[in-house]
């Protein structure tokens, strides 16, 4: 690689972005090395393999870096599905730093001897009215993206609360586990009944719930061995308390296996 | 390229006006555009039904002024070249913004389901409960797992990014491509910006989907092979590595893409022979690729047959049904969901088909232009057969099972038409009087092409984001009915298979992560919005290894694509089923295991 730059960079680049996408503890830092690492460096790498000496103008390298690099993920994962260890970070580590060395190598090859000449790709000419521009325009782009992130009111969508029950998997006694997941506009208070059997006694519950909380109860019953019960759980908003709002129901002699 | 050309590339050294340059204020302007989409897609989000003026005024405000710069004659190609990523790039950033939180589009969740699973079982070829076919040509999966497992981001992020990509990889590969036929980079600019007029290019073209990826690979390959055309011998192999690359990714992420490669190369193979092409006749990249597309099918993705047979013999069936008049024609501009039927506005109509009598008539003029030229070039050949096959395509929308195909060959036929339609458009603003006349008309109809292209492509309705996720009183961030049974699901349930409407059983797959299967599949369609149930069909659910049955009141939910939104009354698409769709399955009794008021989760194996 030696005499060759850009590919000695590439090389370089390339096992320090493995690194920090293989051990940053941070998303974002490791999207910034991992694009580079999946995408620019084993494209632009292929590329100059391919070509050798020859030199690209920047349109057909810019298009040929990306149909390489977009080529070498999909053809990738098929690799790697095949080999031990499978799809995993440290395997398309491996895989796209391995390529990216190895074309590398070959394209120093083809190249052979440096030949002095200038690159031809010349930095453009930006003034301070262009930066202006730009990084106004970034500011705008920045602006828009918080902006389009940010979930906002919608008065006019209709808030709703979801009751589930679940045969309850910690507890030794038969039992069930009920939720209320509120995703309502406002703060709601509800009344929820949970009756064991066809002439049980219901038991009540009185919650409140935030808009986004979620609140769980585990509903303990008895229920003679080999018999089932039937359990019926409803959910009574307390503005209309006499109104059922949701229901939820089971036959069930316990705990089951293999839930959740 | 042409003298002219590399003049306007050469100007370098002249004296630097004193205001910003040309481009730094289109960029400027882009970034007003978006945010104009992102304010009328907040809006719309908010439930304010805002005019859809200011949205299309914001994609305007990206188009025109790129337009306007790209068709100049004093331009750089470097400067050119920056403008079609530019706007390859703000393009797709409005259908970003549209969609912030999660895939909505309907295929999107299907394959981020796909990419998730690759990560859960490190591998690829899982099966997917709904769109089988899409485990087979695990491309996509495969690349978005890499962007997924060297990031630690979601598929949605790894996904949006990945499409951003091969997004810039299209417009690049149509630039070197025009540029290499035509040997003018003005008009591959002008071009490029025509190719947005097609009905997919704004929204279809970039959701998270196979077809999303392999189309930019596709044009790239054949940018590659322009290139190859005029190399020297010395470079022959060197063309050959990123044609076979490119290929081969195609082939392993999309079934049609890859064999619309292979219609490509075999009539170019054809065309090289009828113009007795002194060139290196590219009939051995033709065998390659349908060895390979071949290959792939039989071995990989053997459900390819049973997915494609009755998408074709159906729309054949279609056409030849509305021919001879046994079943009504399709409505132009309408969307049907259900028994609810979208319609277009009056003005957007008119705009569409303004759009249309535009590039027919610039199909004529430069067909016209490519014959008076004496052109014997192959590729502008090609060119002119895909520019009047589209028109072919447009007669298929009147054919209620046949306008998909005929949406979907648009696509790559509308490369052709968009280099065929540059020649005149070129033509209409040479030298001469009246020039500042010449060049409002053409941005003009360059607006109403594009504008009119993604009205045609999508539903008046659905060009603007619904919300699935929304502030409640307090400032916390509550989901929409079929987010938040998704996400349940994941939870307590991600083992189990369930039957679910369209929508639901698309968010079930991703957010969720669970398995789900809808339509026609086991009568689940059927069941789901019939009254009364018939003896074997929850038997049949439960012998085909599903634990629960979602059902769902919203006549939307069997709409993918708008029916993972919030409830807002009034509204058309949230009209309720009956009652007694619901009630069915309390008489049977089955369990109920989760409700949210519109959706009600049954326990198959929960009985008495």
């Amino acid at each position: 690689m030696r005499g060759h730059r850009d590919l000695g960079w590439v090389c370089l680049a390339a096992v320090v972005a493995a690194l920090v996408a293989a051990l940053a503890p941070w998303d974002v830092v490791r999207l910034l090395a991992a694009v580079p690492l999946a995408v620019f460096l084993p494209g632009y790498a292929i590329t100059a393999a391919a070509f050798g000496p020859q030199r690209l103008d920047p349109q057909r390298l810019a298009m040929l870096t990306l149909l390489c690099g977009l080529s070498l993920l999909c053809l990738g994962g098929i690799v790697l599905n095949f080999l031990p260890g499978g799809i995993r970070t440290v395997t398309w580590a491996v895989l796209l730093v391995l390529v990216v060395l190895a074309t590398a190598r070959a394209a120093a090859l083809r190249r052979g001897r440096p030949d002095g000449r200038p690159s031809g790709w010349t930095r453009p000419r930006l003034r301070g009215a262009d930066i202006a521009c730009v990084v106004l325009a970034a500011v705008l782009v920045v602006g828009t993206l918080v902006f389009a992130y940010t979930p906002l009111p919608a008065s006019k969508a209709v808030g709703y609360t979801a009751l589930w029950m679940l045969p309850s998997k910690n507890s030794a006694d038969p039992a069930v586990k009920v939720g209320v997941i509120s995703a309502e506009q406002g703060r709601q208070h509800y009344r929820l009944e949970a009756r064991i059997g066809e002439n049980g006694k219901p038991k009540r519950y009185h919650l409140a719930l935030d808009p986004g909380e979620e609140r769980a109860i585990e509903v303990p019953f008895k229920a003679p061995a080999g018999t089932k019960r039937h359990v019926v759980v409803s959910l009574y908003d307390s503005d209309r308390p006499h109104q059922l709002y949701r229901r939820v129901t089971t036959w069930t002699a316990g705990s089951q296996p293999g839930e959740g | 390229m042409s003298s002219r050309d590399s003049r306007a590339s050469g100007s370098r050294g002249r004296l630097l006006p004193a205001g910003p340059a040309p481009l730094a204020l289109i960029v400027l302007g882009a970034a007003v555009g978006l945010l104009l989409c992102a304010y009328t897609n907040a809006l719309s989000r908010e439930g304010g039904d805002p005019t859809q003026l200011v949205y299309w005024a914001g994609v305007l405000l990206i188009v025109v002024p790129i337009a306007a710069r790209i068709s100049m004659e004093d331009v750089s190609l470097r400067e050119r070249f920056a403008l079609v990523a530019l706007f390859g790039l703000s393009l797709y950033a409005v259908k970003v913004i549209r969609d912030p939180f999660l895939f909505t589009f309907p295929d999107e969740p299907i394959h981020a389901y796909n990419a998730n699973q690759a990560l859960i079982h490190h591998g690829l070829f899982n099966g997917n409960p709904i769109l089988p076919v899409t485990s087979g040509y695990p491309g996509l999966a495969s690349a978005t797992s890499a962007l997924m497992s060297l990031s630690g981001l979601s598929s949605f992020t790894a996904g949006v990014i990945l499409i951003g990509l091969a997004r810039l990889l299209l417009v690049l590969s149509l630039f070197v491509l025009f540029t290499r036929v035509s040997g003018s980079h003005r008009l591959a600019g002008l071009a490029v910006v025509i190719y947005a007029g097609s009905s997919n290019f704004l929204y279809w073209g970039v959701q998270y989907s196979y077809e999303s990826l392999s189309l930019p690979l596709l044009v790239a390959v054949l940018a590659a092979f322009a290139e190859r055309e005029v190399a020297g011998p010395k470079l022959l192999r060197s063309w050959a590595v990123p044609i076979v690359l490119g290929t081969m990714a195609v082939v392993v992420t999309h079934h049609l893409t890859s064999y619309a490669l292979v219609i490509v190369l075999v009539l170019l193979a054809v065309i090289y022979r009828l113009a007795r092409s002194p060139k290196p006749n590219p009939w051995p990249f033709a065998v390659f690729t349908a060895v390979l597309a071949g290959g792939w099918m039989l071995i990989a993705a053997n459900n390819t047959v049973d997915y494609l047979d009755p998408v074709f013999s159906g729309a054949v069936t279609s056409i030849w049904n509305t021919v001879f008049g046994e079943s009504q024609a399709r409505g132009l501009f309408e969307s049907a969901s259900n028994d609810l039927v979208y319609t277009t506005p009056f003005v957007a109509r008119l705009i569409t088909l303004g759009a249309v009598g535009f590039l027919f008539l610039g199909f004529l003029a430069g067909i016209r232009e490519v014959w008076a030229r004496r052109e014997n070039k192959p590729f502008v050949w090609l060119f002119c057969l895909g520019a009047a096959g589209f028109f072919g395509t447009l007669a298929l929308r009147f054919a209620p099972e046949a306008w998909e195909t005929g949406n979907r060959a648009a696509m790559y036929l509308f490369i052709g038409l968009a280099f065929v339609v540059a020649y005149p458009a070129l033509r209409l603003i040479r030298k001469g009087p009246r020039l500042m006349l010449r060049r409002a008309a053409l941005l003009a109809s360059i607006a109403v092409i594009v504008i009119g292209g993604a009205i045609a492509g999508w539903p008046w309705d659905s060009q603007l984001a619904q919300p699935t996720r929304i502030t409640a009183d307090d400032g916390t961030e509550i989901e929409s009915e079929p987010i938040t049974l998704a996400r349940w699901v994941g939870e307590k349930l991600p083992r189990q298979k369930f039957a679910a409407a369209d929508a639901d059983a698309r968010m079930i797959l991703a957010p969720g992560g669970a398995r789900a299967k809808t339509g026609e599949a086991l009568a689940i369609k059927t069941i789901l919005e019939e009254n009364r149930l018939l003896s074997w069909e929850l038997p049949s659910l439960r012998g085909n290894g599903l634990g629960y049955l979602v059902a769902d009141r919203r006549r939307v939910s069997t709409d993918p694509g708008r029916g993972s939104f919030f409830f807002v009354p009034g509204s058309q698409e949230n009209a309720l089923r009956s009652p007694a769709t619901m009630h069915k399955f309390g008489e049977v009794p089955l369990g109920r295991t989760y409700d949210s008021g519109n959706i009600v989760v049954f326990d198959l194996r929960d009985r008495p």
